[in-house]
């Protein structure tokens, strides 16, 4: 009970100040409440729009896809690859840091980590509903495309002033061949423990890792590391940053 | 239901059924997420949208008018970015939040600053973004996204 109004702070909150508030001053409580009824019934009305986008969205873009598009020489396209990419993923702007973490160690550029990072906190195409419908839509349309002339000018800014080294140097200080599971941004979907029964356990609805490192498992420990949703799961290679480098 | 919600309905209805038709196994499996998603959301939604009820009975719109009007758009500008910088809400249940402030008479300028800066900027998540891409990459993209929410208000404050 206490864990459950610890993370639904707000609609507690809320529900006691209307019980006060009805009780103290009944008159005032029902003009709040009808008050928020009109915005409770757009809401209602826009929610299934927002859902089924979003279903389609998940669905249909091949993200994978589009993850492959982004180098330093991928240039213009690479750019709107990586604004699409954002405008589609789900979630909030930190679930989007360990997959262009990941992004980066594959070659992605400073401009379109920007890009994806930017996108994804600002455009989100389910929302835009919301917004046209709460504001209005030449406000949504408007915003909409200021915001991704802004995002192309930072990222461009961004490209000149922090260098590669300065983002890839944070973790170096991590042993080599070393298996870890980010538990902030893992979501406990499971995917992992399937992959890799007696590495990977579900407890608390999170991954934790329990067995041993086998390398003759390592495709596994591989594909568990590609498939996590969140990316969540870092794996140090043995390979030194020379070797890397030399291939 | 007004034209464009009407013809969103249109289009999405047909969208999904579409997908249903293609692939229904990984429809029903996009679906799962999305309505985890939205499931985890809905206390806060609610809870915003009657915060919104309480906000219009015991603030008059006299009142947000004086002070998030056009008269001082400068100041209100600048608490309106600040603010969307150290909230952390879904942008979803933002708007209808500041819809309600614009329909009682807030100018749109703060109101813009407000919501970019809400998803672009993010005090509680510096730590995070820190541990991945370093100090100097967060405190350059926290600053540049504030400074070009500011921008983007101002501009859509002489274009609507």
């Amino acid at each position: 009970m206490i864990q459950m109004i610890k993370k639904n702070k707000l609609p507690f909150l809320v529900i006691l100040l209307y019980a006060v508030l009805f009780v103290v001053a009944p008159e005032k409580g029902s003009q709040s409440a009808s008050n928020s009824l009109y915005y409770l019934k757009e809401m209602i009305m826009i929610m299934p729009v927002v859902f089924l986008l979003t279903v389609v969205i998940e669905a249909w873009i091949p993200k994978e896809v589009i993850m492959k598009r982004f180098g330093d020489k991928s240039g213009f396209l690479g750019s709107i690859f990586s604004l699409i990419l954002g405008s589609v993923s789900a979630g909030p702007i930190y679930a989007a840091f360990p997959i262009c973490k990941m992004l980066l160690s594959k070659g992605a550029s400073i401009k379109n980590v920007v890009i994806i990072i930017s996108a994804w906190a600002v455009i989100k195409v389910p929302m835009l509903i919301s917004e046209a419908k709460f504001l209005s839509p030449e406000f949504m349309v408007t915003r909409w495309v200021l915001t991704v002339i802004a995002i192309f000018i930072m990222a461009n800014i961004m490209n000149i002033f922090v260098k590669r080294e300065d983002v890839m140097s944070v973790d170096n200080a991590k042993e080599k061949n070393q298996l870890f599971i980010k538990e902030e941004y893992c979501i406990g979907c499971g995917i992992c423990a399937k992959i890799l029964p007696n590495y990977y356990e579900i407890r608390d609805k999170k991954a934790i890792i329990k067995g041993e490192m086998n390398l003759e498992e390592s495709d596994l420990i591989l594909k568990s590391v590609e498939d996590c949703p969140t990316k969540a799961i870092v794996y140090n290679f043995e390979v030194g940053e020379s070797d890397v480098l030399k291939n | 239901m007004d034209v464009f919600t009407r013809a969103f309905y249109i289009i999405t209805i047909v969208l999904t059924l579409i997908t249903l038709f293609r692939d229904k196994k990984k429809t029903f499996e996009a679906m799962k997420k999305s309505k985890r998603m939205m499931g985890s959301m809905m206390g806060e939604i609610v809870g915003i949208i009657f915060s919104i009820g309480l906000l219009l009975t015991f603030i008059p719109p006299q009142m947000i008018k004086t002070a998030l009007g056009s008269t001082n758009t400068l100041l209100s500008t600048i608490v309106g970015a600040l603010a969307g910088s150290i909230t952390l809400i879904p942008a979803f249940v933002a708007f209808p939040l500041v819809g309600s402030f614009v329909d009682a008479g807030a100018s749109i300028v703060p109101a813009v600053a407000f919501l970019t800066t809400l998803t672009m900027v993010g005090v509680v998540t510096i730590p995070l973004e820190k541990k991945e891409f370093g100090l100097k990459f967060t405190v350059a993209r926290n600053i540049l996204s504030f400074v070009a929410a500011m921008i983007i208000a101002v501009t859509m404050g002489v274009l609507l």
